[in-house]
């Protein structure tokens, strides 16, 4: 058997926690009165006529209570003081505003600088690719060994640059007539280049536009 | 063990054989075996909505002796694994059914293996239909928003109350322990659950602490029913908090059915409306309603072995 609604404390009789806030408290109290107040199809036949009115009567009481911070404040030493309420309970918990610019900041693109560095001495050391970078074309398939060469996937390229793994494919091997349009293909070599830190860009995906422009692929 | 739901609300007219029906087709489509039981005896008339006419067996014949085994009184209907026992062609004192009887029903109805069967209750508060919607602590209420409806909700739960109070004793035990509470709390203080349990408190403090356990554990369900557009949509999540926080049994909301016209259409014409009507909002909230029961994976609380 629950308690008696006599004997809730001002919270309980209200359906709300002991750090609620004014806004919550008057919201709960609308709430319960719809459900307590004569003509209500819930209380109606749950309650007799007298039982109703002393309930809205507690409930009143409670709310009087508890929506004035200085009556608030008594009620809640007096419900520590009968060991009711922990002291820790009490004390409305305020939320900070959170900061917009707090998240996803720093710590994503750190990987992505720290793994530039990686590559860039990757490169430097690899004879297969200095060769690759030394011939006067560039094509996809040089490209393709590069990329090889270093271990990076095309899904991590893809996920990198936002540019779907197909296309990536596509330009590996020369397909350009495979692109969306002939425009994209400059700006998603470009990225893929800056993707595996391949410098200069410029020079090298004019290489790759060169080269294909010649064979009649793009 | 299949899962047993019982399905009541007091007032007549609710629509529990129309959810009934509907709930079991759904949950039947969606692959569930299942079987609904028509158990308002005397008023039976869920065979008409389900498709069978004219049952060539049912469940007096169980009563009667006719058939040994609840099972073979089964009849199947033309939906695939939607199988009914119907309560028509009974005797016409069928409605009071003497406790022996009851008790093997009860036991025979635990004992019948599908995934789920519903019992379509009668109206009333008659300890016929208090006993069958104690048999699982999953019972379902179905009320309208209407005053008239809920008022017979809230008797129903009080007498199912009394009911389980009821169970814990025998009958001289229960009449004597009556007279000692109307003595020692005044007039009056039998016919109220929260003076009746604090009585028991003080004279039988260990029955009082099995009761607290057992109310504790049904998990009842209710569904507001015939809810037009215009009515308070918040209506069955208010009868649950007050059912919880007076009389601290758990009542859940399970969710509100729609009100259309062409219910009785589909009624007139014998046809199922979740088939007839299927893009209603009527079907809609029916087949939300019914994904609880099919998808239902918690354990089945034990049958009241009575």
């Amino acid at each position: 058997m629950p308690k008696n609604f006599k004997k809730m404390n001002f919270y309980e009789r209200l359906d709300i926690g002991p750090t609620a806030a004014s806004f919550e408290i008057r919201h709960a109290y609308n709430a319960a009165c719809q459900m307590y107040t004569s003509g209500s199809l819930v209380s109606y036949s749950f309650f007799s006529q007298r039982e109703r009115e002393e309930i809205l009567l507690l409930i009143e009481e409670a709310y009087q209570t508890l929506i004035n911070e200085q009556t608030r404040k008594q009620y809640r030493a007096e419900l520590v003081r009968r060991g009711e309420l922990a002291e820790e309970d009490t004390a409305a918990t305020h939320k900070k505003p959170i900061d917009v610019f707090a998240f996803s900041s720093g710590h994503r693109s750190g990987v992505i600088v720290a793994k530039h560095d990686a590559l860039k001495e990757k490169i430097a050391e690899s004879e297969t690719i200095n060769a690759i970078l030394q011939k006067k074309n560039i094509g996809g398939a040089d490209l393709k060994q590069i990329r090889q060469e270093l271990g990076i996937e095309l899904e991590h390229i893809a996920k990198l640059t936002k540019i779907r793994v197909d296309y990536l494919k596509h330009i590996e091997a020369d397909a350009a007539a495979s692109l969306p349009a002939p425009v994209f293909l400059k700006g998603f070599l470009k990225s893929y280049l800056k993707c595996l830190c391949l410098e200069p860009v410029e020079e090298i995906s004019g290489r790759y536009l060169e080269r294909l422009a010649r064979s009649g692929g793009g | 063990m299949a899962f047993v739901w019982p399905i009541g609300g007091g007032k007549g007219g609710s629509g529990k054989s129309f959810l009934t029906s509907s709930l079991g087709r759904l949950s039947a489509q969606a692959g569930k075996k299942t079987l609904i039981i028509d158990l308002d005896l005397g008023a039976a008339n869920l065979h008409t909505l389900v498709g069978v006419p004219y049952p060539e067996k049912g469940f007096s014949d169980f009563l009667q002796k006719r058939i040994p085994l609840l099972e073979d009184t089964v009849i199947k209907t033309s939906y695939e694994n939607l199988f009914l026992i119907s309560g028509a062609r009974d005797n016409f004192d069928i409605a009071n059914l003497p406790y022996a009887q009851k008790m093997k029903t009860l036991r025979a109805i635990a004992r019948l293996d599908y995934d789920r069967i519903l019992l379509d209750l009668g109206a009333g508060t008659s300890f016929n239909t208090l006993d069958f919607f104690l048999i699982s602590q999953n019972g379902i209420f179905v009320t309208t928003p209407e005053p008239t409806s809920i008022e017979n909700v809230y008797r129903l739960i009080r007498s199912l109350y009394f009911r389980l109070i009821r169970y814990c004793f025998t009958a001289q035990e229960y009449k004597a322990l009556g007279e000692e509470i109307e003595n020692k709390f005044g007039q009056g203080a039998t016919n109220r659950p929260d003076t009746m349990m604090n009585a028991l408190e003080v004279i039988h403090p260990q029955r009082y602490e099995k009761l607290q356990d057992e109310l504790g554990s049904f998990r009842f369900k209710l569904i507001v029913n015939q809810l037009r557009r215009y009515d308070n949509a918040s209506l069955g999540t208010q009868i649950s908090t007050m059912v919880g926080k007076h009389l601290g049994l758990h009542l859940e909301f399970a969710g509100n059915v729609a009100y259309d016209d062409h219910v009785h259409d589909a009624i007139c014409q014998q046809v199922f409306f979740v088939d007839r009507y299927p893009y209603t909002k009527t079907a809609m909230d029916l087949k939300e309603l019914s994904r609880q029961i099919v998808e239902h994976t918690g354990q089945q609380m034990s049958l009241r072995n009575m």
